[in-house]
């Protein structure tokens, strides 16, 4: 795989639901390294999009590239195996097996060994604090906890280049919230994971963020930093606007 | 892992009671045990695809007898020795359930349980139809592996490829396809997303639980001496579901306990006939109403009950708390 700074491109991406143009004609550009943030009110696209990027749906016109590699039209577990990671808005975490058996998985489709995995997630339930739950079944855990365990699952991946996550901090608890963002700074500056967050707290995607893309109504409405957007007058329309 | 554990302890004094147990029973409950032998490889490789991986085939009985019907068929007609229609009787439920699995691959639940219902229909009308290739309902001789009906030899036969389905089974569950298949079941979206290949561990699951059903089928054919399409009766899928339930879905002892306890209980309650249908019915009733787990969830019960459970249930979000202080 190249070292270019576009990890990621989308090209006039179109996602169509029956009469429905959920993502219009978007085009986006993610540089290696990068947090960058996706906003948009409710509605606009931003799920649709990351559902794109991950393989979970097929896009109905344009292209998306990683690496300068096509790869809309991949199974989801061969876009994971590349290095592209994600969290879903409600955790989808397993819920009959144990926090360690979640986090064991994705290092073993990756052909991490038995032992490797388990030290890996042992470290990472360590600094999730996570640790003392991991005989526990994820199903006894709180809503708070599974997206933690979520979020971790994804960087037990030995390759991570890419992580996208939709919501990542929505309903949790301030402590876990915390050790979200820690964990997100982490692994960008420490592993050099570039993370394209979709959130609905701008405060939090402020603080992170170098870069956001606003959606509205399925369409690419602006992009900048946060200073740059939060006074765009679009901006402003989609979110104040009717 | 410690080898020597007690629950594996456990399981070799079990097998040699069973090795030793022909020679204290009579030869009508060597048959009865031979026939829950047979019966318990059913349930467990049912468990695996439908219990581990949540692929609720209703179909798995139809591969016991393709298994059956193709040993037999390429003996009596194209007189192949054991050697060769045993394998091949095998093989052939692989391939066949392969490409069932495939048809199947974006299939859930109830759609699943009906494609596979289908399809064990189409199988079992085709044997019963084709009357001058199969012999129709009559049903056809199948040459005895042993050459004789004495049970002791098809006791041991059946103990030990149902030792060796469950020692399969066990170390598929503890491997990482394991991990696999249980994720497939619990959210294949997610199992996908992290990179779990849904679509190869599930015609993989679907292909080792058929070729069991079908080893399962061609010695029971061998075994008995006479397969018909009754094999493919509903009631034979019916009960090996029975088994897993009250047993203990997505254990692996649960289809050993279901399948040898439910058939023991039958012939128990022998004398009342039809009558026992109604008690096993009933027993079901009471098993999924206050142990959905099955036998196993009472013994897990039973357990904790014994050992007071002196640590008491403590969230798992009051211990994150804890450790946060």
């Amino acid at each position: 795989m190249d070292d270019r700074s576009n990890l990621l491109e989308v090209k006039n991406v179109v996602k169509m639901f029956g009469g429905l143009r959920a993502n219009d004609n978007i085009s986006l550009q993610v540089e290696k390294g990068e947090i960058r943030g996706l906003i948009g009110p409710n509605g606009s696209g931003k799920t649709t999009l990351i559902n794109l990027i991950t393989g979970i749906y097929e896009v109905t016109e344009g292209s998306i590239h990683y690496y300068g590699r096509r790869i809309d039209g991949l199974q989801s577990n061969v876009i994971a195996s590349m290095g592209i990671m994600r969290t879903f808005q409600v955790a989808r975490v397993w819920r009959d097996m144990t926090v360690l058996e979640n986090m064991l998985i994705p290092a073993f489709t990756q052909g991490l060994s038995r032992r490797e995995a388990k030290s890996r997630a042992e470290e990472l339930l360590d600094f999730a604090l996570l640790i003392r739950l991991k005989d526990k079944q994820a199903k006894s855990l709180s809503g708070g906890q599974n997206m933690l365990l979520q979020i971790v699952r994804g960087f037990m991946h030995k390759d991570l280049k890419l992580y996208v996550m939709d919501e990542p901090f929505a309903g949790v608890h301030q402590s876990i919230k915390g050790i979200i963002i820690e964990s997100i700074k982490m692994m960008n500056q420490g592993k050099d994971v570039t993370f394209l967050i979709v959130s609905h707290e701008m405060s939090t995607v402020k603080a992170l963020c170098n870069k956001v893309t606003v959606l509205c109504k399925g369409e690419r409405i602006a992009e900048g930093t946060m200073e740059e957007v939060a006074n765009d007058p679009q901006v402003i329309d989609a979110y104040l606007g009717g | 892992m410690k080898i020597f554990n007690l629950k594996n302890i456990g399981l070799l004094v079990l097998l040699i009671v069973a090795v030793f147990l022909p020679v204290v029973i009579s030869d009508y409950w060597r048959f009865v045990l031979t026939i829950a032998f047979f019966y318990t490889i059913m349930a467990a490789s049912w468990n695996l695809l439908g219990g581990y991986t949540g692929q609720f085939s209703l179909g798995h009985h139809t591969f016991a007898m393709i298994g059956a019907y193709t040993s037999t068929l390429l003996m009596q007609k194209a007189g192949a020795p054991f050697w060769v229609s045993i394998p091949a009787g095998i093989l052939l439920t692989m391939i066949i359930s392969s490409l069932l699995g495939v048809m199947c691959l974006r299939i859930h639940g109830i759609y699943l349980a009906l494609i596979t219902w289908a399809f064990a229909e189409v199988v079992r009308n085709y044997f019963r139809l084709h009357y001058a290739f199969t012999g129709g309902d009559r049903g056809i001789d199948s040459p005895l592996i042993f050459g004789t009906m004495k049970p002791t030899p098809y006791y041991y036969l059946f103990l030990g490829i149902a030792v060796l389905a469950i020692v399969l089974i066990a170390v598929i569950m503890r491997s990482k396809i394991g991990y696999y298949l249980r994720s497939i079941r619990d959210d294949p979206i997610a199992a996908r997303s992290m990179g779990v290949d849904i679509v190869r561990y599930k015609i993989f699951v679907f292909m080792v639980a058929s070729g069991l059903a079908g080893m399962a089928g061609v010695f029971y054919g061998h075994s008995i001496g006479l397969i018909s399409p009754v094999m493919g009766d509903f009631n034979e899928m019916a009960m090996i579901i029975i088994f897993v339930v009250i047993g203990g879905m997505r254990t692996q002892a649960g289809p050993i306990v279901g399948a040898i306890s439910v058939r023991y209980l039958m012939e128990l309650l022998r004398a009342q006939s039809e009558f026992r249908i109604v008690i096993l019915t009933a027993i079901v009733i009471l098993i999924m109403r206050f142990f959905n787990g099955g036998l196993m969830e009472l013994f897990r019960r039973l357990k904790k009950w014994i050992r007071r459970d002196r640590e008491g249930p403590v969230s798992a979000y009051q211990e994150l708390e804890q450790k946060q202080g």
